[in-house]
């Protein structure tokens, strides 16, 4: 991998803000690589675990109360993120399974009806 | 000593009209009637119909399908809020909780209403479609179906050791001369609170905004807007239901670990344990299995103990 490359495949990691946080969980459960705890924390408080965050801002994107902001500051072990983006391939092709057999079903559903 | 009004709440079965109609319960006349509108009686489930509904966005029964099994949760709602406004008055807690849970049931009859007017508007009613959960609160309704976030239909399959898990908070709020059981414990603020407001409802937020995004691909201005609404309206639940668990289990860490375990076992009784599960709840249940299991254990000793004093 070259110098440029892993300078753009680097994007910032994200740091939840605990006060105004309502423990919904959609962060925890839309996360690709479980960077997110919560049962394990001890506290009913979630918190990121940096070194598994790749930046994908799905969950700044999902956060209703918009509690969820950018870490600029942290600089990633480089290793520890390509372990993480693995995780998240290996995650994304899971729900991809599970979303084709559903959309299948689906119509399915709709040939059965109009036939 | 439990009040007049509570006791009296607790023996009043769930009432709707149209009456309650579990799917789980239907016959084989109603069940073929779905075959033929759905495809499958199976099919009524909801995070398939949304599936159905992008597939065939023409096909009206899909779209009352799923406003209808939708529409189940917010009766179930109305009648379950209702109760803790009259149960709860017997608990310590705050004023402000109580009338938290009467909004919350304002909330759900406008829910409710608007699910009605999304159906009617497509030339349906409520009671065309079974219910998707058991009924309401009380009156010995099974509660043992609920929607997981996607709203698929799973059974409560681990009830014993979310009792077991919530063991700890029996010992808490319960008021004067009502035992400390684990059903307690389910039944009481922080463990309500954990369980529907910050879980269940937290968890419906993404089903909402889905059904939402759903009614905008398809063109259903009704169906965007209204779930749209029903979105902002969980927001507030599921912070409601943050902001007491918070204030009822301050200074006390014992109680605020008992209401994370609430949470975890009542997601992983709307969920099914495989890979999608996150290893930080594998991980944790392999701790709580063992506690609950040791839990449970105990009770049935009690029981026996018990029984050996009856036969003497």
């Amino acid at each position: 991998m070259t110098e440029a490359r892993t300078k753009q495949s680097v994007l910032p990691v994200v740091e939840i803000d605990v006060g105004p946080c309502i423990n919904c969980s959609l962060c925890r459960r839309a996360c690709p690589t479980e960077a997110i705890n919560y049962f394990s924390t001890g506290h009913r408080t979630h918190v990121v675990d940096k070194e598994l965050c790749i930046g994908c801002d799905i969950c700044v994107k999902l956060c209703p109360v918009d509690c969820i902001h950018l870490d600029t500051e942290y600089t990633p072990n480089l290793e520890k993120l390509a372990f993480a983006k693995d995780k998240a391939r290996a995650r994304a092709k899971r729900v991809r399974v599970v979303m084709t057999a559903r959309r299948e079903r689906a119509h399915r559903a709709k040939e059965k009806v109009h036939a | 000593m439990p009040s007049k009004l509570s006791e009296h709440i607790q023996q009043m079965p769930s009432r709707r009209n149209p009456p309650y109609r579990p799917a789980m319960t239907i016959d084989k006349e109603e069940a073929a009637e779905l075959d033929k509108k759905l495809g499958d009686a199976a099919n009524y489930d909801i995070g398939l119909l949304r599936e159905m509904v992008t597939a065939d966005p023409d096909n009206i029964e899909f779209r009352k399908a799923l406003v209808s099994g939708i529409a189940s949760a917010e009766f179930a709602g109305i009648d379950a809020f209702s109760r803790k406004v009259c149960e709860w008055q017997d608990w310590d807690v705050p004023r402000s909780l109580i009338m938290a849970m009467a909004r919350q049931t304002w909330d759900e009859v406008r829910h409710a209403r608007l699910a009605t007017g999304i159906i009617e508007a497509h030339g349906g009613k409520i009671g065309e479609y079974p219910d998707t959960l058991a009924g309401g609160a009380g009156g010995g309704a099974p509660a043992s179906t609920q929607n997981d976030s996607n709203g698929s239909r799973v059974s409560h399959a681990h009830g014993q050791q979310a009792e077991a898990a919530a063991s700890d908070e029996a010992d808490g709020d319960a008021p004067q001369g009502v035992a400390a059981t684990p059903q307690n414990a389910m039944q009481g603020p922080v463990g309500m609170l954990s369980a529907v407001n910050v879980s269940l409802e937290g968890g419906a937020l993404l089903l909402f905004k889905g059904t939402s995004e759903l009614g905008a691909k398809i063109g259903d201005e009704l169906m965007e807007h209204c779930f749209d609404y029903n979105w902002a309206d969980e927001v507030t639940h599921t912070a409601i239901g943050d902001y007491f668990v918070k204030q009822l289990t301050e200074d006390d860490p014992a109680k605020e670990k008992s209401a994370l375990r609430i949470h975890a076992f009542s997601e992983y009784g709307r969920r099914r344990l495989d890979e999608e599960q996150t290893v930080e709840l594998k991980d944790f249940f392999a701790d709580e299995m063992e506690r609950a299991t040791a839990a449970l254990a105990g009770q049935g000793h009690a029981a026996q103990a018990s029984d050996d004093r009856s036969s003497d």
